[in-house]
């Protein structure tokens, strides 16, 4: 199609098969009017227009097709067209350039697959170069050239054509009309897409949780463990969209792979009930409940537990309590004066305040109300420990029996309740393995119980022994003895004694950890005869056996003991000599309750008897070298103070005495009377702490602190008996 | 079963102690001595204060986990023992 100027204005389609080809042949638009087929598009191809149209049409119909049959056609025509051109290049072109094309209609037949809509499809978007559509460059002949003439004539019929173009048969107006495509609309409705805001926190923990969690879901095998396992995967990845913690909870949820399992199992049970009954039972509520307890008690009797473990006692700022009487089961109130007064004691100068019992609190539940305490014993192991074992004071009406222990933590309810139909008269915790608690009873019995359980089933029992005592067994202790003579190894033994005469060693041969009931392998025979011969006493052989009270081994030589007897004597044995004795010590009248090695002083021990008297003795001599005879009363106990050689308590009936012997000897330093109609039985100093543990008949282990003790002197323990005998003031009775 | 009734019994006797609950993970209580509008309330709101403790504790060290909760306040000593299927929580007046 030519215009007016001949230019070649026909449309070019928009499918260019070959732009590299295209650019370098504009040129040849512009060679010729007459023939301007130089375009390599094979519709665009633009001839005569009277002539030739009706093929080029046709042509460029069927070439917008693209069919590959009209390649055939288009060749007959190209070759028709060619025949009116005189340049016989163009077959050639239009050849090369139409099997290009060929080859380029031939390509694009390949099947999409789905991985080809999968695959990411790099688009890159960039310039092309500039497309000259359309470029006419003046043309500008010299006025003086030889051509000029032409040109200005060629000039002039232009303008005279123009001129007469209006009106003028030579043109005609024609008008064409195009195809208009028919515009159609089309929609497309999809499914409303649901939004759905997710948000979590993810914290250190819940990370952890996670990655620990995954770790554990790897080993597991249950089916249900490891979907949930691939959701929380998808979780942790949410971390970007953090929702402030004011959304409702739906929305936030842990990502822990554990409440979603406990999600699901939730809502698998079905029954609310039993779901709060196994909580109830769980061990892990148990042990709260236990927590708890505990915690509670700390409240209660902070400033009292304080003052035991030696830390400042806190004041609480609150007005004072009134006075209560002090004979009220709880004794909080009067421990709360007591405190304040104590305070204000404090102060005041220390110098001038005498040494004093000052009255913690007590250990008593119902449970051991109206029992007398017959035995304390300290667990080797845990300080807080306690074992208290209860019995019938008037020893004729033997009832029932408890042995008790109680934790400093809790001085409201005991730990371990072992309840026996005998009363308990001695108890001792192992040394070797301290959960193991000897408990002897009035009727000979010795039991070992397992504390570490709660069951009231002691794990060893004498009862079935041939050779078990037959008298009430008043004291037991667990001994760590160098058996190097006998070739065995250092063990613990057991050692008993009892009102049928007869102090006896216990042997746990299989061991100290079985669990079984067992019958004891008692070696009593070796020692048997040992006490075989209580029935002499000093002398020669006397048919009666002299019922044992109490004894104790040497601190350091734990080959040699002492024994108490009902008669008054102490006797001092080994262990290896069974037929008789090393020593005798005469000096009291009445039964020897309790006799004890000074732990400082190893040659000085102390004896308290029914006879009213407290007696020192030293090792080598066989008469006392100090009594004491304070009141008129039976002295049921006596101890020495752990931290200093020169003070001991002692227990008479309705009073607890502290001596200290470098201060005086002839009165006791502390005084502490008891309510009237309670009895003391038992004393027990605490190791680490200035307390004083009093057990007494009305089933209740009084805690005492000593305030104001003089200060230990650490020179000098070893001298005590030089110190004293040096100033001594003997008193007989 | 009765040591625990024991336990909680002679807990809920002690001195000073106002009420004791046990709720479940949802709120719900088990055992209470207090009404129930109360336990729910405490059951609620402690269940959210022990989760941001329990949830602190955790940052600090993942391995860490909360035991214990004990708020002192000026008229009483709340205690919470956590675990995850229940709340214990004892109300405690510690001073009169």
């Amino acid at each position: 199609v030519f215009d007016i100027n001949g230019t070649d204005v026909t449309p070019r389609p928009l499918y260019h098969p070959d732009p590299l080809t295209g650019t370098a042949k504009p040129s040849k638009l512009l060679t010729s009017q007459e023939g301007s087929l130089g375009s390599e598009f094979i519709s665009s191809y633009s001839l005569y227009q009277n002539t030739i149209n009706p093929s080029t049409l046709g042509q460029f119909t069927r070439s917008v097709l693209g069919s590959s049959t009209v390649s055939k056609s288009s060749v007959s025509a190209s070759e028709s067209i060619a025949e009116d051109l005189e340049e016989p290049s163009y077959k050639r072109e239009r050849l090369t350039s139409f099997t290009d094309l060929q080859v380029i209609r031939a390509a694009p037949e390949k099947i999409v697959t789905k991985e080809d809509l999968e695959k990411n499809i790099e688009i890159i978007l960039t310039e092309t170069e500039t497309l000259r559509f359309f470029d006419l460059p003046t043309v500008m002949v010299s006025v003086e050239s030889e051509e000029a003439e032409k040109v200005t004539q060629r000039n002039k019929n232009y303008e005279v054509l123009c001129r007469n173009r209006l009106g003028n048969d030579l043109y005609v107006e024609r008008m064409m009309q195009t195809f208009n495509g028919a515009p159609k609309n089309k929609d497309v409705q999809c499914d409303k897409i649901i939004m759905e805001d997710k948000g979590i926190m993810s914290t250190a923990w819940d990370l952890y949780d996670s990655y620990n969690a995954m770790e554990i879901v790897s080993l597991s095998v249950k089916q249900s463990v490891v979907e949930s396992s691939s959701k929380a995967n998808v979780l942790p990845k949410d971390q970007d969209q953090r929702l402030p913690g004011s959304t409702t909870e739906k929305n936030i949820e842990t990502s822990s792979l554990m409440d979603i399992e406990n999600v699901i199992l939730a809502k698998i049970h079905e029954d609310e009930e039993d779901h709060s009954d196994a909580i109830l039972k769980s061990d892990k509520f148990h042990q709260d409940l236990f927590f708890m307890e505990r915690v509670l008690m700390e409240n209660i009797f902070q400033p009292k537990l304080a003052a035991y473990r030696q830390l400042p006692v806190l004041k609480e700022p609150e007005p004072e309590e009134p006075e209560d009487v002090l004979e009220s089961a709880k004794h909080e109130e009067v421990e709360e004066e007591s405190k304040k007064e104590e305070e204000e004691e404090i102060h005041a100068e220390e110098s001038t305040i005498p040494a004093n019992l000052e009255r913690l609190w007590s250990f008593s539940c119902d449970l051991t109300k109206g029992l007398n305490v017959s035995s304390l014993a300290w667990n080797k192991t845990n300080p807080d420990l306690l074992a208290v074992g209860y019995g019938h004071f008037g020893f004729k009406e033997q009832k029932r029996g408890l042995a008790c222990c109680w934790s400093i933590k809790n001085p409201m309810w005991p730990e371990r309740i072992y309840q026996s139909p005998y009363g308990v008269t001695a108890v001792d915790f192992s040394i070797g393995a301290p959960n193991l608690l000897a408990v002897g009873y009035h009727n000979g019995t010795i039991a070992i119980y397992n504390v570490r359980s709660n069951s009231n089933v002691p794990v060893l029992d004498s009862s079935e022994s041939p050779q078990k005592h037959l008298g009430p067994v008043w004291q037991l202790q667990w001994i760590e003895q160098d058996r190097g003579t006998t070739g065995d190894d250092k063990r613990e033994i057991l050692v008993s004694i009892s009102a049928d005469g007869r102090i006896s060693k216990w042997v746990i041969r299989k061991g100290l950890d079985c669990y079984d009931l067992m019958r004891l392998k008692r070696t009593t025979a070796a020692s048997n005869k040992k006490r075989g011969e209580k029935e002499k006493k000093d002398e020669a052989l006397i048919s009666r056996q002299a019922p044992g009270m109490c004894f104790a081994f040497h601190p350091k030589d734990t080959n040699i003991y002492l024994a108490g007897t009902e008669e008054g004597h102490i006797h001092k044995c080994s262990c290896s000599y069974n037929e008789q004795y090393l020593d005798t010590y005469r000096g009291h009248k009445g039964p020897v309750y309790k006799v004890t090695w000074n732990p400082f002083c190893h040659d000085v021990f102390l004896s308290c008897s029914a006879d009213w008297g407290v007696i020192i003795w030293q090792q080598e001599n066989v008469k006392p070298s100090l009594s004491f005879y304070p009141t008129t009363s039976v002295v049921y106990d006596v101890a020495w103070s752990p931290k200093s050689s020169y003070i001991f308590a002692a227990a008479n009936e309705n009073r607890v005495e502290i001596w200290d012997l470098h201060i005086s000897t002839l009165d006791p330093l502390i005084v502490n009377t008891a309510n009237p109609g309670i009895k003391f039985t038992t004393i027990l100093f605490a190791k680490q702490t200035d307390c004083l543990l009093v057990g007494d008949t009305d089933g209740q282990v009084s805690v005492y602190e000593l305030r104001n003790m003089p200060t230990v002197l650490e020179t000098g323990r070893g001298d005590i008996m030089d110190t004293l005998l040096g100033s001594k003031s003997n008193q007989s009775a | 079963m009765t040591d625990v009734e024991e336990t909680l019994k002679r807990i809920q006797s002690h001195k000073g102690v106002i009420g004791t609950m046990v709720v479940n993970a949802e709120g719900i209580p088990i055992r209470t001595t207090l009404d129930n509008s109360t336990t729910v309330q405490y059951a609620g709101l402690l269940h959210h204060l022990t989760m941001k403790a329990k949830s602190t504790v955790r940052d600090i060290d993942p391995q860490n986990d909360l035991t214990f909760l004990r708020i002192r306040s000026k008229k009483h000593e709340i205690m919470v023992a956590p675990d995850k299927e229940y709340l214990l929580i004892v109300i405690q007046n510690p001073c009169e």
